[in-house]
C-alpha cells in the first residue's frame, strides 16, 4: 500500500533530532533540547510551553506575538534561554516547485522562523527551482529588516528523504546544503 | 567532526586510495560480481545512482569536492574525488590517517573512536564503511539461509583497526558473529605449506542486528540487504562476546608463516586455536578469557605439527614426503583399502591409532578420498572437488563397488598418504600426548601460545 505524505513525519522527525543532537554533542553541547510538533504553530507552541515548560517557557512571548500558521512539521531547537525554530515542509510528488519554496518562504516569513527545509521524499527539485536556487543565493537566504529595526534572517535548504535507506540525500541547493551546516548554524548560536 | 563528516571518514577509510595527485583521490569499491554491470545490470545502475544523488552531493556540500565514477565488468567502482583536498586531508591526519596508498590497509582509528561521542555518530561512521567494505553476498550466511550475514572485509594486516571496529559495532549492541582473521591459522588450516593464505579479514554481523543498529545509505546496499533478509524465516540475535561459548574447534596445523613478518608484532610467532583466541591475545575487554583459557589447556587436541589434509598429484606428494627428514626417513607400508570398508565407518572414528585419543581422523580421509575420486572422474575444482562428498563418493561406488585407495602407512604417527592413480593426499594424525610437548607459552603474554616444530624424539 501507497504511503501518504504524514506517514513519512516520524521518521523524518527522529532522523534531523539525531543527527542535530549528535552534531551539538559532538561540540560539547549537551543543554540544548529539540521539541517536534506538527499542526498550527502558535497553539502547538503553548503546548509546548505546558508539557516542557523549564526548556519552552522562553518562547512565551513569541507565541503570543506570532500569527496563526498551519505547517507540517516544525521543531523548536531550545537551551531553556535561547530558542530557534526551524520548519520542515515535507512533500510527497513526483517533482518539487516553485509553488513549494514559496510556500515555505512564506511560512518563514511570517512565523520570523530562522531556518527551512523544503524535504521532497523520494524525488528532486524541478528544473526551474534548481535553476533559480543555483543561480540566486539571495533565494534561499533572506535578511528582513522589521518595522522595530531588528533584522531577521531565514536560511533555507532543499533536500531529498530517500525512504528506502532513511537518510536524507543533498541536492546542495539553498543556504542549508545539509545537516551538518543547519548543525553548524544551531551550534554558533547555541555555544 | 559531525554525522556527515563520520560517514564521508567511514568511506574514505573504508575505500581510500591515495596516489601522488594534490587534488584527486579515488574511492575503491570492490564490489565485484556483486557490483558487475554484465551480472546485474539493476544492481549497477543504483550504484551508479548511489554515487551521483548521494556521495557526489555530499561531498560537494561538505568539503566542495567533485565526484566522478568509473566502473567495470568485474564489479570494481572507483569513486574519483576531484578539487580541494586540504582541508579533507588535514581531518583525516588529525585523526591519524595517513593519506597515502590503500588506507584500510593501514589505518588505525584509535583517534577517530573517541570523536564519535554518541552512538548515533558511530553508526553513522559503520555506515560509511559498510557501504564500502560491508558485502551483502547472499553467499554471507551461516550455514544456511535463514541466518543472513554482513561481512565487513578488509584486506592488509591491521589486526588492530579490525579489533577497533569490532569493539566500535560492540559498544552500539551489535555484537558480531564472527571474525576470520587474516592469518594462516584460520585461512589455511589444512595445509601447512599453502602460502595463498593471505586472504584479508572478515568481520561478519547478523543483518537482522546491523540492519538494527547500523545502516546503508547506498541504496543498492539497502535493496540486497532487503532480499537476504526475505529468505531468513526468522530475526537473528546475536549474543555478547563476553557470554557466547565458544564451540570446540577443529584441528588445525602449525603453518609455515606463522613468523610472517606482515603480521604485526604481537600477534607474529603465534599459534591461534580459535578467533577468539586472537581477540584475548590482542587484549580486547570484550574477549572471554575464561574460555579462552580453557582452550589453551587443552591446545594438544586442536593443533597438528603435521599437515591435517595436504591434497595433491602422486608426484607432489612424493616430492612433499621427500622435503621433510621426519616425513622422509619413514618406513611405509602400503596396504590397499576398500574406500566402502572406509565410508561406512563412523566419521568421527580415528584409525590406525595407539590409544584413544590418537590416530587418523577418518573425516579426514573420507575428505581425501572424495578428492582422489573427483580427480579421476573430473569432478576437481583446483583441488576442490565440485559438489557434495557423500553423493561424490556413492554415485562412484555404485558403479565401482570394490574400489579401493592405497594407504602408506608410516610406522610412527607421521601423517599416511592416501593414493589413487594419479593423485594423492595426506594426512596428518591426532596425537594429543606427543603434541602437548610441542606448545610453549609466550612471556610477553599469558593467551599466546607457540608451537615449536617436532622432532622423532618427540615420540619417544
Amino acid at each position: 500500500m501507497k504511503k501518504n505524505e504524514i506517514s513519512y513525519y516520524p521518521e523524518i522527525m527522529m532522523f534531523v533530532e539525531t543527527q542535530l543532537l549528535s552534531n551539538l554533542r559532538a561540540e560539547g553541547i549537551t543543554e540544548v533540547c529539540i521539541f517536534w510538533k506538527s499542526g498550527e504553530l502558535t497553539s502547538k507552541i503553548r503546548e509546548l510551553i505546558c508539557e516542557f515548560p523549564d526548556k519552552c517557557m522562553c518562547l512565551d512571548e513569541y507565541s503570543r506575538n506570532t500569527p496563526p500558521l498551519n505547517l507540517d512539521i516544525f521543531c523548536v531547537v531550545t537551551d531553556g534561554i535561547k530558542f530557534e525554530i526551524v520548519i520542515l515542509e515535507i512533500k510527497l510528488r513526483e517533482s518539487v516547485g516553485l509553488n513549494q519554496w514559496s510556500q515555505l518562504l512564506g511560512y518563514n516569513l511570517v512565523s520570523d522562523a530562522k531556518y527551512g527545509l523544503l524535504i521532497s521524499i523520494d524525488a528532486g527539485a524541478s528544473d526551474r527551482l534548481t535553476r533559480i536556487l543555483t543561480m540566486d543565493a539571495d533565494s534561499s537566504r533572506i535578511v528582513r529588516k522589521k518595522e522595530n529595526g531588528t533584522e531577521i534572517e531565514h536560511l533555507l535548504g532543499f533536500m531529498r528523504w530517500n525512504t528506502v535507506t532513511k537518510n536524507f540525500e543533498y541536492s546542495n541547493l539553498g543556504q542549508i546544503s545539509s545537516l551538518s551546516s543547519l548543525s553548524s548554524a544551531l551550534i554558533a548560536q547555541f555555544k | 567532526m559531525n554525522t556527515d563528516k563520520a560517514y564521508i571518514l567511514g568511506l574514505v577509510i573504508g575505500g581510500g586510495v591515495w596516489g601522488n595527485a594534490e587534488d584527486v583521490f579515488r574511492i575503491r569499491l570492490l564490489f565485484k560480481q556483486w557490483g558487475s554491470y554484465k551480472i546485474n545490470p539493476k544492481r549497477a545502475a543504483d550504484i551508479s545512482r548511489d554515487v551521483m544523488k548521494m556521495v557526489s552531493p555530499l561531498f560537494r556540500a561538505i568539503y566542495n569536492i567533485a565526484i566522478s565514477y568509473d566502473t567495470s565488468a568485474s564489479g570494481v567502482w572507483n569513486i574519483l574525488c576531484e578539487g580541494d583536498l586540504s582541508i579533507l586531508k588535514a581531518e583525516l591526519e588529525e585523526c591519524g590517517i595517513k593519506c597515502v596508498g590503500e588506507i584500510r590497509k593501514t589505518a588505525n582509528i584509535s583517534k577517530i573512536v573517541p570523536k564519535l561521542v554518541d552512538d548515533n555518530l558511530k553508526r553513522r561512521f559503520i555506515a560509511g564503511l559498510a557501504d564500502t567494505i560491508g558485502s551483502t553476498k547472499s553467499t554471507h550466511r551461516r550455514f544456511n539461509d535463514d541466518k543472513q550475514m554482513v561481512s565487513f572485509e578488509i584486506s592488509g594486516f591491521e589486526f588492530g583497526f579490525v579489533c577497533s571496529l569490532c569493539k566500535l559495532l560492540h559498544s552500539i549492541g551489535c555484537y558480531p558473529d564472527q571474525i576470520l582473521w587474516n592469518h594462516p591459522n584460520f585461512h589455511c588450516g589444512n595445509n601447512p605449506y599453502d602460502t595463498k593464505w593471505k586472504k584479508g579479514f572478515k568481520l561478519r554481523v547478523y543483518l537482522d542486528q546491523y540492519e538494527k543498529f547500523g545502516a546503508f545509505a547506498f541504496v543498492s546496499k539497502a535493496l540486497s540487504a532487503k532480499e537476504n533478509q526475505a529468505l531468513e524465516t526468522e530475526e537473528n540475535k546475536a549474543i555478547p562476546c563476553e557470554v557466547r561459548e565458544i564451540r570446540k574447534p577443529s584441528v588445525t596445523c602449525v603453518h609455515c608463516d606463522e613468523d610472517s613478518k606482515l603480521l604485526p608484532a604481537e600477534i607474529r610467532g603465534g599459534h591461534y586455536l580459535h578467533n577468539r583466541h586472537v581477540c584475548a591475545v590482542l587484549a580486547c575487554q570484550h574477549a572471554p578469557y575464561s574460555q579462552v583459557s580453557k582452550l589453551i589447556k587443552k591446545a594438544e587436541y586442536y593443533i597438528n605439527p603435521f599437515p591435517v589434509l595436504v591434497k595433491g598429484t602422486t608426484a607432489e606428494i612424493k616430492q612433499r614426503l621427500e622435503s621433510e627428514p621426519i616425513l622422509k626417513n619413514r618406513i611405509y607400508r602400503s596396504m590397499d583399502v576398500r574406500i566402502s570398508d572406509l565410508y561406512n565407518q563412523p566419521e568421527y572414528a580415528l584409525l590406525y591409532g595407539d590409544g584413544d585419543e590418537s590416530g587418523y581422523p577418518l573425516a579426514k580421509i573420507i575428505l581425501a578420498v572424495t578428492y582422489l575420486i573427483a580427480a579421476q572422474t573430473n569432478r576437481l575444482n583446483g583441488t576442490r572437488p565440485k559438489g557434495n562428498k557423500d553423493e561424490i563418493i556413492t554415485e562412484y561406488l555404485a558403479d565401482n563397488q570394490f574400489a579401493a585407495v592405497s594407504i602408506w602407512l608410516p610406522e610412527i604417527m607421521t601423517p599416511l598418504v592416501v593414493q589413487m592413480k594419479s593423485h594423492a593426499a595426506l594426512v596428518g594424525p591426532n596425537n594429543p600426548k606427543v603434541y602437548k610437548k610441542l606448545i610453549q607459552p609466550c612471556p610477553e603474554n599469558e593467551y599466546k601460545i607457540k608451537i615449536r616444530a617436532i622432532q622423532e624424539e618427540d615420540f619417544g
